[in-house]
C-alpha cells in the first residue's frame, strides 16, 4: 500500500468533500483556524480550500516559525552577525526576514559571515571545525525544532565545545492560541491542530480549548485528504454537539508525545516571563531562554545587542493576517510592494507563511477579481 | 496525476520550518545518539536519534531538524512529511 498516494487520492478527496457538504448546517457559517503554516501551505498547494463550501472559512494561524518573529529580534541577530570573528547560522528563510534596516542576507552583503544551516547540529559542527571562530545559531520555532537546539545544546556541553552559542527565539504554541481564544475579534468555531509539533507535545496540552473555551481541535497530518478529513471531524464534533481533541494524525502522533524529548527541553530551557510576536504583541510566558544550566551558550549574554522593540512597518498588516483577521489579499501591498522577492512582513517570507502561500499558488490573480 | 507528478512533499524547504522529513536508518553511527538515515531522494546525512533510541537499520523515523522525532512504520513513513 503506498499512503503517500492513499493521501492524494483525487477521488477519495472528492467522496470527503462530499461528506463535508452533507456535514454542514446551511444556517451556519464555519470558521476554522488552521494553526500550523505547514497547513497553510498545505491548502494552498493542493487547492483544498476550493473543494470546501463556501460556508467553511478556513482562519491561518500563528504557526509559522519565521512569521512570528519580531523586527527587534532579527535586529538583535543582525548586530550579533556583525561582530568580528563570528560565523552567524540561521535556518534559510530567516536570511530574508527584514529587521528595522535590512535582513541577515543584506549583512552577509556588506562582510558579516552569515550562513544558512539546516539544523543546530551543522552549526555545532561548523564550531568543532573552527575553534577560533565564535559560532552563533539563531534558533526560531515551535516544540516541534526546540528539541534539535536542545540537543546540540546538550553536545555541546558534553563536549566542551566554548566557542558555539546560541540566540534563542524558540516559541511554544499553547500561549499564542490563549491568546487568540480570548481575543474580541476573532470569532472561532474549531481548530485544526498542529501535527508535528504534537509528535513532541502530543495531543493533551490542547485539552484547555474544549474544557475552556468549548472549541473542538482535531490534530491532523499534512496530506490533503488528512486535512479534509479532519476538516470534517471537526463538522461532525459540531453537528453533535461533541467538543473534545480528537487526534486525525495517530499514525504519527503518540497521545502523550515525546516525553524524552519533552524532559530534554525542560533541561536546557527556562520559560521566558514574556516574548514579543509579532502580531500578537507581548504574551506572557510563551517564549524559551537557555536555562541557567546552559547560560554559557547563550548568545545574548555573550554579545551586545539592541534589545530594542521595532514596530513593524506601518503598511504591513501581518498581524492581522496572523490572527486571521484578514486574508493575505486584503492587505494593502500583499502583491505590490510586498512579494516573496521583496517581502516587506513576514509572512511573505516563509513558504509557510499565508501570504507567500497565497501568492504562490495562484490566490493573487482570484483575489484580484474578488477585491 | 500521482503523487509523484505533484513533487516530494518537502519541495519548500528553504528553512526547516516545522515539517517532517521520513527518513529511512542506514545504520547506527559510532557516537551514541546518532545514525545514518536516507530521505526517499536517496540523500544520506547523519541524523540524531536520542530521542526514538534504539533505532535499527531499516527502521524508519520523522526527521525534523537533523533531529528523529518519532519512530514511523512502514506504512506510516510514506504519508508524514
Amino acid at each position: 500500500m503506498r499512503f503517500v498516494d492513499e493521501f492524494r487520492d483525487a477521488e477519495l478527496g472528492r467522496a470527503v468533500a462530499g461528506e463535508i457538504l452533507a456535514a454542514v448546517d446551511p444556517r451556519r457559517h464555519y470558521k476554522l483556524m488552521e494553526v500550523c503554516g505547514g497547513h497553510t501551505h498545505a491548502i494552498y498547494k493542493y487547492g483544498i480550500d476550493d473543494l470546501l463550501p463556501d460556508d467553511v472559512e478556513l482562519v491561518h494561524g500563528p504557526g509559522c516559525p519565521v512569521c512570528v518573529i519580531p523586527m527587534g529580534r532579527v535586529d538583535d541577530g543582525i548586530a550579533i552577525a556583525h561582530e568580528p570573528g563570528v560565523i552567524f547560522t540561521c535556518f534559510g528563510d530567516m536570511l530574508r526576514v527584514p529587521g528595522s534596516n535590512g535582513t541577515l542576507l543584506d549583512a552577509k552583503a556588506q562582510g558579516a559571515d552569515v550562513r544558512m544551516v539546516y539544523s543546530p547540529l551543522d552549526a555545532l559542527r561548523i564550531a568543532r571545525e573552527q575553534p577560533h571562530r565564535e559560532v552563533v545559531f539563531f534558533a526560531i520555532g515551535f516544540e516541534t525544532t526546540a528539541p534539535s537546539t536542545a540537543l546540540t545544546l546538550k553536545r555541546a556541553q558534553a563536549e566542551g565545545i566554548g566557542n558555539f552559542s546560541v540566540v534563542c527565539n524558540h516559541v511554544t504554541i499553547v500561549p499564542p492560541l490563549r491568546a487568540l481564544l480570548e481575543s474580541p475579534d476573532l470569532r472561532l468555531d474549531g481548530f485544526i491542530g498542529p501535527g508535528h509539533v504534537s509528535t513532541v507535545v502530543g495531543a493533551r496540552p490542547f485539552e484547555f480549548i474544549p474544557r475552556q473555551y468549548g472549541r473542538p481541535v482535531v490534530i491532523s497530518g499534512f496530506e490533503p485528504l488528512d486535512v479534509l478529513q479532519s476538516v470534517l471531524m471537526l463538522l461532525r464534533q459540531l453537528g453533535e454537539g461533541r467538543c473534545e481533541v480528537e487526534n486525525q494524525y495517530a499514525r504519527v502522533v503518540p497521545f502523550d508525545g515525546n516525553v524524552r524529548a519533552l524532559e530534554i527541553m525542560g533541561e536546557v530551557f527556562a520559560l521566558r516571563p514574556h516574548f514579543e510576536w509579532r502580531g500578537l504583541g507581548f504574551i506572557s510566558q510563551s517564549g524559551l531562554r537557555l536555562s541557567d544550566a546552559y547560560a554559557a551558550f547563550d548568545a545574548e549574554l555573550r554579545f551586545a545587542t539592541p534589545g530594542v522593540r521595532v514596530a513593524d512597518p506601518k503598511a504591513c498588516q501581518c498581524g492581522e493576517v496572523l490572527k486571521g483577521v484578514i486574508k493575505p489579499w486584503e492587505c494593502k501591498v500583499f502583491g505590490t510592494a510586498c512579494t516573496p522577492e521583496r517581502p516587506i512582513g513576514t509572512c511573505m517570507v516563509s513558504s509557510e507563511g499565508a501570504c507567500a502561500a497565497y501568492y504562490n499558488f495562484g490566490r493573487f490573480a482570484r483575489s484580484k477579481e474578488a477585491v | 496525476m500521482t503523487a509523484r507528478d505533484l513533487g516530494p512533499p518537502s519541495c519548500h524547504c528553504t528553512t526547516c520550518a516545522d515539517e517532517g522529513v521520513p527518513m529511512r536508518v542506514l545504520g547506527v553511527e559510532g557516537a551514541a545518539g546518532l545514525a545514518r538515515c536516507a530521505g526517499e531522494d536517496g540523500v544520506a546525512s547523519t541524523v540524531e536519534t536520542t530521542l526514538v533510541e534504539p533505532v535499527a537499520a531499516g527502521e524508519r523515523v520523522l526527521v525534523h531538524a537533523g533531529v528523529a522525532l518519532v519512530r514511523l512504520n512502514d506504512d506510516e513513513s510514506q504519508a508524514s512529511a
